[in-house]
């Protein structure tokens, strides 16, 4: 049956098996590539089109040309409002690159090694990242709770009344401490990433080291570290498209206008508020302006993942 | 070959991954055209009922609300308008409150919007009657006899053409704890500076004096800011004067109002910055707090969960030697969808509306949402009845003072609510004075306010 198939196919004018190879490559690649354009790449253009109408409600129907971009960025309060949210973006991308992926290599270093409990600690690590995100944003609400919240009474018990702070309700104190659950919750992901790449060095190379006198320390950043070094850069891209796309657990914690007083408003929560929720409470949103806020994150984004990619590339062709 | 390949690939992967990053927007985009062209098809095929359809058969009507936890107060309602007029059904079907405003206007631009609807007061709701989706009322009987002028206007053009049966209105109060009071030999207070002493003695008894917090926003904003300005400011024709730039809003009565705000923030809860409206509610509910300043809407809440002890409500008494005056929201309508198959039938039921039967059912199927109509009957609820016994000993009522006008902001400008609540929340956070707060209120209204554009 599939050798008729295969002379079929053949008689049908592929003229060499290597040609017939390629093109076979570009039939596979079809049906995924109609899903792609239709539910990707055709939703995104139809966004950036949007970005340049104007009109109140879900038919923006003004063509208005950059109009959307140039009050977005010369509108003083459309700049900071950007501008803000673009900055608190940064941080929490910040603290998630230097807290939870440095967590996770020493975390997934501890695990590399032989000990009791381990798949306790394994497990421990990774259940958080299970849990719905309005779960754990609504778990840690609770816990961080200046009346009754866990935190505080333990505080309150140690006698340290100065730390006992309404943690979610200062402008300094909200991002970070928002942005530390998120790292709890999603640490077990670059644990299992660093982990999955511990694993695939071989124990030849350590045993050589140890033989050879090299020191743990030694060993992680002279022969571990370096060949992480794919998997990490895999880690930091997922982080930076991620939480540049981070909008669930502020509006889970803070609410989608980044409560208190913007201090927690990222890029999504700004788009959000202005593009499909509208605001409290005459809640119109400007789809035209969202888009056009949609389409400078996807800017954002692109310049970081192309970035990188060229830099992988490069390094991998040195 | 295979290599680049390979390298194409990934940047396909890749670029997927970027693009779901904005796929966030468009895929929420992207269905606001989608439904034009499938949900075209029910409501063609309801209309092809409504055609045939004559006055005797059975007709359902849908009812759009954003009232979600009142399906059952509802759906009596509708029972006994049923029993009234047997052919007509009318359905309740609510959506989430935050959503409801874009929902609907999607379901109206995409002729899927329900029968009836409850609309927004003011530039919100006038703007579906200037769109053409929600009909004219000018010739529903009765509509001018059975409501005030004033219940009437938030609903009405400036010729004074209705689009929407005003129904319900909230109002505001200080609820407290009857048996806390006692304990500390407290009577319900006739001025502010009363009040304030109350709250002292309070605090130095170790009891919270006000449960209220500031991490939701919107509370401190709606129920207590708005309960100080209008006695200070003298109601209805205060506010006028302030719409039409007599007064600039940075006043001294506005000032008054910011000082009183700043009066309070000792007798609010440790860390009330991350205390939310829930929280808050809890804490008077578990009796850990002496008061609250709460919504008349949540006398049901407190019934429930309230019943540790005696508690009851009174208005926030003005500063010494000024006047009362109570905010008594007037907060939703309903009106007819223009699109709809079942136009008449909907006008019956508006009519319905009018009548006292429905004002008592709502009254007492929902204390602390009090009909409009003139002849208000009595409300079992006794905390209900004294949420409307506020309105008689008051000076005069009005609605929320940043509602009419203010609300409608250009783009890129602050709108009164979101500025007033921003200032408030400085106030309590000592980052600006009185002074500063309400002159930053001046500033953001100057800006785009044409009365106040003198106020610079």
């Amino acid at each position: 049956m599939s050798q008729t198939m295969l002379n079929k196919s053949g008689s049908a004018g592929f003229l060499n098996p290597k040609n017939r190879l390629t093109l076979t490559w570009v039939l596979f690649l079809l049906p995924a590539l109609l899903v792609y354009l239709t539910f990707m790449a055709g939703p995104l253009f139809d966004s950036l089109r949007l970005s340049l109408y104007t009109g109140e409600g879900y038919n923006p129907t003004e063509f208005v040309g950059f109009q959307n971009y140039i009050n977005l960025f010369t509108n003083p309060l459309w700049r900071e409002k950007f501008i803000n949210a673009f900055t608190n973006t940064c941080i929490f991308f910040a603290i998630h690159m230097l807290v939870q992926n440095t967590l996770g290599l020493l975390f997934a270093n501890l695990l590399s090694t032989d000990f009791k409990g381990r798949n306790f600690f394994r497990t421990i690590i990774f259940a958080p990242a299970t849990l719905s995100v309005l779960v754990v944003g609504f778990l840690w609400t609770l816990i961080l709770n200046p009346q009754w919240g866990a935190v505080n009474k333990i505080f309150m018990a140690m006698d340290l009344k100065q730390f006992a702070l309404p943690w979610l309700g200062r402008e300094n104190l909200a991002l970070p401490v928002i942005s530390l659950t998120s790292v709890w919750q999603w640490v077990g992901m670059p644990t299992v990433m660093f982990l999955a790449g511990l694993m695939g060095i071989s124990d030849e190379l350590l045993e050589a080291a140890r033989i050879d006198g090299a020191s743990e320390w030694d060993i992680f950043w002279r022969i571990k570290f370096p060949l992480l070094k794919p998997v990490i850069g895999v880690v930091a891209i997922l982080t930076f498209v991620d939480n540049f796309n981070a909008f669930d657990i502020i509006y889970a914690m803070a609410g989608a206008k980044g409560e208190p007083g913007y201090s927690t408003d990222l890029l999504a929560t700004l788009f959000y508020r202005t593009g499909i929720a509208g605001e409290h409470p005459v809640g119109i949103p400007d789809m035209g302006m969202g888009a056009a806020i949609a389409t400078m994150t996807f800017a954002i984004l692109m310049t970081g993942v192309l970035s990188w990619l060229y830099f992988s590339r490069k390094q991998a062709t040195e | 070959m295979q290599k680049k390949l390979f390298g194409l690939l990934s940047l396909l992967v890749l670029l997927s991954l970027a693009l779901t990053a904005c796929g966030g927007g468009a895929a929420t985009e992207a269905p606001a055209e989608e439904p034009a062209a499938t949900e075209e098809a029910p409501a063609a095929t309801e209309e092809a009922p409504a055609a045939t359809e004559a006055a005797a058969e059975e007709i359902t009507l849908t009812l759009g609300s954003w009232r979600v936890d009142d399906v059952a107060a509802w759906e009596a309602i509708n029972a006994a308008f049923h029993e009234k007029y047997p052919n007509i059904t009318v359905k309740f079907d609510p959506t989430n409150p935050p959503d409801y405003n874009a929902t609907l206007r999607t379901q109206l631009e995409t002729g899927t919007g329900p029968d009836l609807y409850f609309v927004r007061s003011f530039a919100t709701g006038r703007e579906l009657f200037d769109a053409g989706y929600v009909a004219s009322l000018k010739d529903l009987p009765g509509i001018n006899d059975s409501f005030t002028e004033a219940s009437r206007a938030p609903w009405a053009t400036e010729t004074g053409e209705p689009y929407a049966v005003p129904i319900i209105a909230v109002s505001h109060g200080v609820y407290y704890n009857k048996e806390i009071f006692a304990a500390n030999g407290i009577e319900v207070p006739a001025t502010w500076e009363e009040l304030m002493a109350a709250s002292q003695t309070l605090l130095d008894a170790g009891v919270i004096p006000f449960a209220n917090g500031t991490k939701d926003a919107w509370d401190i904003n709606e129920v207590v800011m708005m309960q100080f300005i209008p006695s200070n400011i003298g109601g209805f024709e205060g506010r006028m004067a302030y719409l039409n730039g007599d007064r600039c809003f940075n006043s001294e009565e506005m000032v008054a109002s910011f000082q009183q705000i700043d009066d309070m923030q000792p007798y609010l809860p440790n860390g009330f910055e991350a205390v939310s409206y829930y929280d808050a509610a809890q804490l008077f509910a578990q009796g850990q707090a002496a008061m609250m300043m709460d919504g008349s809407w949540s006398i049901g809440a407190f019934e429930k969960d309230a019943t540790d002890f005696e508690w009851g409500v009174f208005y926030p008494p003005a500063l010494e030697g000024k006047d009362t005056y109570v905010t008594f929201h007037i907060d939703a309508a309903i009106g007819a969808n223009a699109a709809s198959p079942n136009l008449e039938a909907a006008m019956t039921f508006l009519e319905f509306l009018e009548s006292s039967d429905f004002a008592g059912l709502l009254g007492n199927n929902l204390p602390g949402f009090f009909p409009l109509t003139k002849d208000v009957p009595t409300l079992s609820d006794p905390i209900a009845a004294d949420f409307m016994a506020f309105n008689e000993s008051a000076a005069g009522v009005d609605i929320r003072f940043v509602w009419e006008k203010l609300l409608a902001a250009p783009s890129g400008s602050v709108d009164a609510y979101t500025s007033l609540n921003n200032n408030v929340i400085a106030v309590l956070k000592d980052e600006k004075t009185p002074q500063e707060a309400a002159d930053a209120f001046n500033a953001d209204l100057a800006a785009w306010y044409e009365p106040a554009a003198g106020c610079k």
